[in-house]
């Protein structure tokens, strides 16, 4: 019964807490400032993601008690299991834009399926430079891949999460967790400055999260001229769904052993003698 | 069945957040918005019942989600008027800003375990998403050039 109560409570102050993080970050808005080649589009997503961040015991908490008694331990557990939930509105309203463009989509079927592959291009560019900073094993579990939790769950099934392979995994997935959606939120619309075509940009967004697609691709649609955003968030959202079919495929079949062989080849050359993690 | 009524009644609450959030930034009536948001929450609450109907297939609530609402919206299905319509009172970026709010709170008590992460995890991180990024959109680039979609 006590347990039920907690549980109520967590729910209750949750639900207050987030309703004022949206009421303000929208209330803020969108804006858009240009920096250098390109423009960085700030959505409301952005400054929630960051408020959530803020008002936790160990940020703001630590300071202001009022806070540190509505979100604690429990409230955080709580908002944990609620984003799959209320992610499930924004998946909704992404079928409704990959629906009536079905037919772009499968013409553009050979591009969204090919692309998966280039997610495998992760390790030609960080392998290299986790091997100069001195990390040894670790460096195959922090740049197999993106590490979202269906590579955690490979990694940590073939080397065991408390290998060195298991630390480097779960440090790119935590570093994900907590910034990747204020990465991918700023690079989404900056990412236009390189010259790739919005739709090219947009297939990149998929990348098997669907907090870091939904960051990429909405500040990326938000910056197109507003007859191609609807295709941005068509392209990412499909990119997005195959690398749930084919991601951890990928990950198996091809990026474990490339990684693997690339580091044998590198490691002895690049790598620091003695060195760790 | 206690189940269901349980996930259904936190996506009322989301419900609830999002209409307050369009309306204060998207300036959309929350209370004009309720049937479009009823139909939204009830897509999403099938495709968790579908997710726990198929626990052996390993394909996310979320992406069952796209998946239904994609079929009820593909331009040759009856059904696709209606749905586009009445679900086009939902703001779709409206429906963003309370999932980055909860997995904001949600990382809170991660916070120390990252400080105690090496400094190079950042640096590896940084490169592993630019990796990520940049090489799918670049064959993506070339595919669809290839093609002459653009």
């Amino acid at each position: 019964m006590a347990n039920e109560k907690s549980i109520t409570k967590a729910l209750i102050n949750a639900f207050i807490t987030v309703l004022f993080i949206v009421v303000i970050s929208e209330f803020i808005g969108i804006k858009k400032f240009a920096v250098g080649p390109g423009t960085v589009t700030l959505l409301p997503m952005l400054y929630a993601v960051i408020f959530g961040m803020l008002v936790t015991p160990g940020i703001l908490g630590k300071v202001v008690a009022p806070l540190k008694k509505l979100v604690d331990n429990d409230v955080i557990e709580f908002a944990g299991s609620m984003v799959m939930i209320a992610l499930l509105p924004l998946g909704v309203k992404y079928g409704t834009l990959v629906g009536p463009n079905i037919m772009k989509i499968i013409q553009a079927g050979p591009a969204l399926l090919l692309q998966e592959l280039g997610n495998i291009a992760t390790i030609f560019v960080a392998l290299p430079v986790a091997l100069l900073l001195g990390m040894k094993r670790e460096a195959i579990g922090a740049t197999v891949s993106i590490c979202r939790e269906p590579t955690l769950g490979v990694i940590g099934e073939k080397y065991g999460i408390n290998s060195p392979e298991g630390t480097g995994v779960l440090g790119t997935y935590m570093m994900g967790t907590v910034f990747g959606t204020i990465f991918f939120g700023l690079l989404g619309s900056l990412s236009l400055g390189t010259g790739l075509h919005p739709y090219a940009l947009a297939m990149a967004s998929g990348m098997g999260s669907g907090s870091m697609m939904t960051a990429a691709s909405s500040s990326l649609a938000a910056a197109v001229p507003s007859g191609m955003s609807e295709t941005v968030l068509a392209y990412a959202a499909t990119s997005n769904m195959l690398t749930g079919v084919t991601g951890l495929y990928v990950v198996i079949f091809i990026s474990i052993p490339l990684v693997n062989k690339l580091y044998n080849v590198l490691e002895p050359k690049i790598g620091k003698k003695g060195g760790n993690s | 069945m206690t189940k269901t009524l349980e996930q259904f009644k936190l996506l009322i609450l989301v419900g609830i957040l999002i209409l307050i959030g369009q309306q204060i930034g998207f300036g959309l009536n929350a209370v004009q918005s309720i049937p479009g948001m009823i139909v939204v929450l009830l897509v999403a609450q099938l495709s968790l019942i579908i997710k726990g109907a198929l626990p052996n297939v390993k394909f996310p609530a979320f992406a069952w989600a796209t998946m239904i609402s994609l079929l009820l919206s593909m331009p040759f299905m009856p059904t696709a008027n209606w749905f586009l319509s009445t679900t086009g009172q939902v703001n779709f970026l409206g429906t963003t800003t309370p999932i980055l709010a909860f997995a904001g709170i949600s990382v809170g008590n991660k916070l120390g375990a990252l400080k105690k992460m090496s400094w190079k995890i950042v640096i590896i991180a940084i490169c592993v998403f630019i990796g990520t990024f940049f090489g799918s959109a670049i064959i993506a680039q070339i595919v669809l050039k290839l093609q002459g979609i653009i």
